[in-house]
């Protein structure tokens, strides 16, 4: 699924998928990023010490920790923003009134829209190109493509268990969960570490479920996604018993649910590939790799 | 038969309850899963693999008994508070209970994700609290003066917590994270899927509560919905079966909301489809709205879960959907 | 039978009613005339038993009225309000049904005699056959009998009647003025009736009581207390005061204002 070709007919490809962009003369050495994926694809390509404002939600590398927040999806502090002095700002595609905004103050931005999962390495040429440091961006999105291909081989050929990927639900109970349905980047890392998803067939990102369709749907695995740190790890072990009340699923009658806890999980960035190897390794623990 | 009130409260207990035992026997059966009765009753095969057994047992039955208790309350508050403000469009919303319990339970979801007592999650306990903490401001409004209960106060009281807890909600969610502001936008909407038997039967102390004051207020609704001084000068303790009924009103509401979160239209649209059938006398009108209240909403929920499968509306979707335009209906046909 | 001992009655500083004394005879019919606002409706409501005096006394057989317990009052006291507005459709037969609240205990059903009560009070105001209707779809005339009926199905020594036929037309006032002469002779039901109608209460008052501003001016036989002055100082207005032979009973005349 990830698309393949020369770097440029990619860029090209990722410019018209991804949305128009304002471009830059020179490139931008003051860059705000309301998009942590994009923060982090940025601090990947080694160009982290251009970035001078980060989202209210940034959390990785690190070093964001003391770069000034302005701000998210729903909230943008556009006064913030322009106190920053960009020449670049990374926005949602959808924050249309700050995109207005910084078009009357002439300031460059780059519109992100999320989706799957070949788009993450497709942002990652186009942010490159946008900020002049397309080696390092091409060299990053091309490992990365090598080793989400290095989980595929590891895991072909392998059964491929029915999986429900769970991204909520009603602390002590299961109520309200919320499931990937057959769209979007967690499918998209599901499919290439080696699972099916339950439901896949829910042309939907996220789906809300009840116990009534677990127990139809008779997944073989059942993954709990959480982000947040390991130290909470432990916790969310614990809490799996919820599970227990419906021993007729697959997953709980062979003890195969399980809780990942890590913010590579829910950041559509460089990280995604450790995400799919984490799958990888719950869902064929024999694999090795 | 008419004047013949025990006849017709045999009739009418009877038809209703018919009928809602009716609805509880067929709803388990339907569902985005099809599954058989015979499978799901075969004890030969252990429970723990039998996946039309536990569809049965765990995913619909509890859903089904849930919506009888909350159709039911709700249903039963609306009754009451109509009679107790005088006013047929009353509902269980009208005097803040069922906003306090709003208030409660996204001030769980926010501050105390993670929390569970005793099995139960925090968000029913803490929405409850906030229906009681809603109850004490309208009684204390409501008592504040000694002669008598003024339907004026209570309604303005209602009015007046309405807007300011809606105002607290709403900036609840303004400062709280995304996932928590999603978990409470979908808590409003109302789900029926209550999971276990454990809050159903947390609901069932404040519930009993509420039915044992219901059981003495009929024929005293009847009188006061005349005026509180016609039914003093009859022989009602005005004071005492006002407050019975606002309490009793209010614990219902606030339970059937704990468990459910807000669901509009049972309120106050099956008392309207009650009486029409029965005719006013609280004595028919309240228990027959209590169990046409649980099976009306146990097929609301029976729409709401298998019309676009496998996706699930919102419980609270069909209802207003059924109740918006009968009670237009209701509003257009009355003569005065 | 009834007795009033120097009420005084007060919300904060300002009496409502201020020493008001009179009685009532077992099987009369007294009035309580005044302009509104002159306590009329609060003396009726201190005779109920639903408000308390500031002081003096309101009693029943030599007996405080507030000292007797709710039901029990209710069944030697019954009340028909100046308006009745009923929230729900109720029938008229289930709203003079209400009327037997204080005689049946709190989980007890209508019985036959219940019902029989019911019917002959029906009866008594005329109004069986408005049985099954609506109570809000009645005339305001049918809707006045209804209370009654519902007040007499109280069984009741005692009725109290405020205002009875304030919104009414002078057709339905004669239908009630004839309704509660009727009740008074064939039931001896003893009656205060409170009105500003000097002709109504004419007609059917033995006796009257004249308040203004909180207090009695004068009280009586009705022929002796309706004279010209009385009048004047009730109403500040000029009035003839003649026996008519054909309505046997005095009869009211306004001439003119006399400020």
């Amino acid at each position: 699924m990830i698309i393949s070709g020369p770097s440029t007919r990619r860029a090209f490809i990722a410019a018209i998928v991804l949305g128009c962009t304002v471009s830059a003369a020179a490139p931008p050495r003051r860059i705000v990023s309301l998009i942590p994926a994009v923060t982090e694809m940025i601090f990947a390509m080694g160009e982290g010490g251009r970035v001078v404002g980060v989202s209210n939600y940034d959390r990785y590398p690190p070093a964001v920790e003391s770069i000034p927040r302005v701000g998210g999806l729903l909230d943008p502090n556009v006064e913030r923003v322009l106190s920053l002095k960009p020449d670049l700002v990374i926005v949602y595609n959808t924050q249309q009134e700050l995109k207005e905004r910084l078009g009357r103050a002439s300031i460059p931005y780059y519109s992100y829209q999320h989706r799957g999962l070949p788009d993450i390495t497709a942002t990652i040429r186009a942010v490159g190109r946008q900020l002049g440091a397309s080696d390092a961006a091409n060299r990053l999105a091309e490992q990365m493509e090598r080793d989400l291909d290095a989980v595929r081989r590891a895991v072909a050929g392998r059964p491929r268990p029915r999986t429900l990927l769970v991204f909520g639900r009603d602390p002590g109970s299961l109520r309200n969960i919320d499931a990937s349905g057959g769209y979007g980047f967690l499918h998209d890392m599901l499919e290439v570490a080696g699972g099916d998803d339950v439901f896949a067939d829910v042309k939907k990102e996220s789906v809300q479920v009840t116990t009534e369709m677990v127990l139809a749907r008779r997944p073989d695995v059942i993954i709990e996604l959480h982000y947040g740190d390991a130290a909470r790890a432990a916790d969310f072990q614990k809490q799996l018993s919820v599970w227990d009340a419906l021993p007729a699923v697959p997953a709980v009658r062979n003890h195969r649910v399980h809780a990942l806890v890590g913010d590579e999980f829910v950041v559509p960035g460089p990280r995604v590939v450790d995400a799919t190897r984490r799958l990888a390794r719950t869902l064929h623990p024999e694999a090795g790799r | 038969m008419p004047g013949d009130i025990r006849g017709r409260m045999t009739v009418t207990l009877g038809g209703f309850g018919a009928l809602l035992l009716a609805v509880m026997l067929v709803a388990p059966l339907a569902g985005t899963a099809r599954i058989s009765l015979a499978r799901a009753f075969d004890r030969s095969q252990p429970f723990a693999d039998n996946v039309d057994a536990q569809i049965f047992f765990i995913a619909r039955l509890p859903r089904v008994v849930g919506a009888a208790l909350v159709g039911g309350s709700l249903a039963a508050a609306g009754v009451v508070f109509q009679a107790l403000l005088r006013n047929p469009l009353a509902a269980p919303e009208t005097l803040g209970v069922s906003i306090g319990a709003s208030v409660g339970a996204v001030l769980a979801i926010t501050l105390l994700p993670d929390v569970a007592i005793g099995g139960i999650s925090a968000v029913p306990l803490a929405s409850f609290a906030g229906s009681l903490g809603a109850l004490a401001v309208v009684y204390a409004l409501a008592t504040a003066r000694s002669r008598g209960m003024s339907s004026t106060v209570l309604l303005l009281g209602g009015v007046v917590l309405t807007s300011f807890l809606g105002a607290m909600i709403t900036l609840i969610q303004y400062l709280a994270d995304f996932s928590q502001t999603f978990r409470t936008v979908r808590w409003l909407m109302g789900s029926l899927d209550v999971g276990s038997y454990s809050a159903i039967g947390a609901a069932l102390v404040p519930l009993a509560i509420a039915a044992i004051g219901y059981a003495t207020l009929p024929r005293a609704l009847d009188l006061l919905s005349l005026g509180p001084e016609a039914a003093a000068a009859r022989g009602v303790d005005v004071a005492r079966a006002e407050r019975v009924a606002l309490v009793s009103a209010s614990l219902s509401t606030g339970a059937a909301v704990s468990l459910s979160g807000p669901i509009g239209f049972v309120g106050i649209v099956v008392p309207h489809l009650v009486r029409l059938i029965v005719g006013a006398e609280h004595r028919l009108v309240l228990p027959a709205s209590a169990l046409f209240g649980a099976a009306f909403l146990i097929a609301c929920d029976l729409v709401a879960r298998t019309a676009f499968a496998p996706l699930e509306l919102p419980v609270g979707i069909v209802t207003a959907m059924i109740g918006g335009p009968f009670f237009l209906w209701l509003l257009l046909r009355r003569p005065r | 039978m009834l007795q009033v001992d120097s009420v005084r009655f007060a919300y904060a500083r300002d009496a409502v009613l201020d020493d008001v004394s009179f009685a009532v005879q077992r099987g009369t019919i007294v009035g309580v005339l005044g302009p509104n606002g002159s306590g009329k409706t609060t003396l009726l409501r201190l005779l109920a038993g639903i408000i308390t005096p500031s002081s003096g006394r309101v009693t029943l057989d030599e007996v405080a009225v507030a000292a007797f317990g709710r039901r029990e009052l209710a069944r030697r006291i019954a009340v028909v309000p100046q308006e009745t507005y009923a929230t729900f459709d109720f029938t008229v037969l289930e709203i003079v049904l209400m009327g037997r609240y204080p005689h049946l205990g709190p989980f007890e059903l209508e019985g036959a005699s219940d019902l029989a009560i019911a019917r002959d009070a029906l009866a008594a105001t005329g109004t069986v056959a408005l049985a099954d209707r609506l109570f809000s779809t009645l005339s305001g005339g049918e809707k006045q009998r209804v209370v009654i009926a519902a007040a007499l199905a109280q069984s009741s020594d005692v009725l109290l009647l405020d205002e009875p036929t304030a919104s009414l037309d002078v057709g339905y006032q004669l239908e009630i003025a004839s309704v509660l002469g009727r009740l008074n002779r064939d039931r001896g039901t003893t009656m205060v009736v409170s009105s500003h109608d000097l002709n109504f209460a004419a007609s059917i008052c033995k006796e009257l009581v004249l308040i203004r501003r909180g207090r009695v001016i004068a009280r009586g036989p009705t022929a002796d207390v309706l004279t010209r002055e009385h009048v004047r100082a009730l109403y500040d207005v000029d009035a003839d005061i003649a026996f008519n032979a054909r309505a046997g009973h005095v009869t009211v005349i306004p001439v003119a204002h006399a400020g």
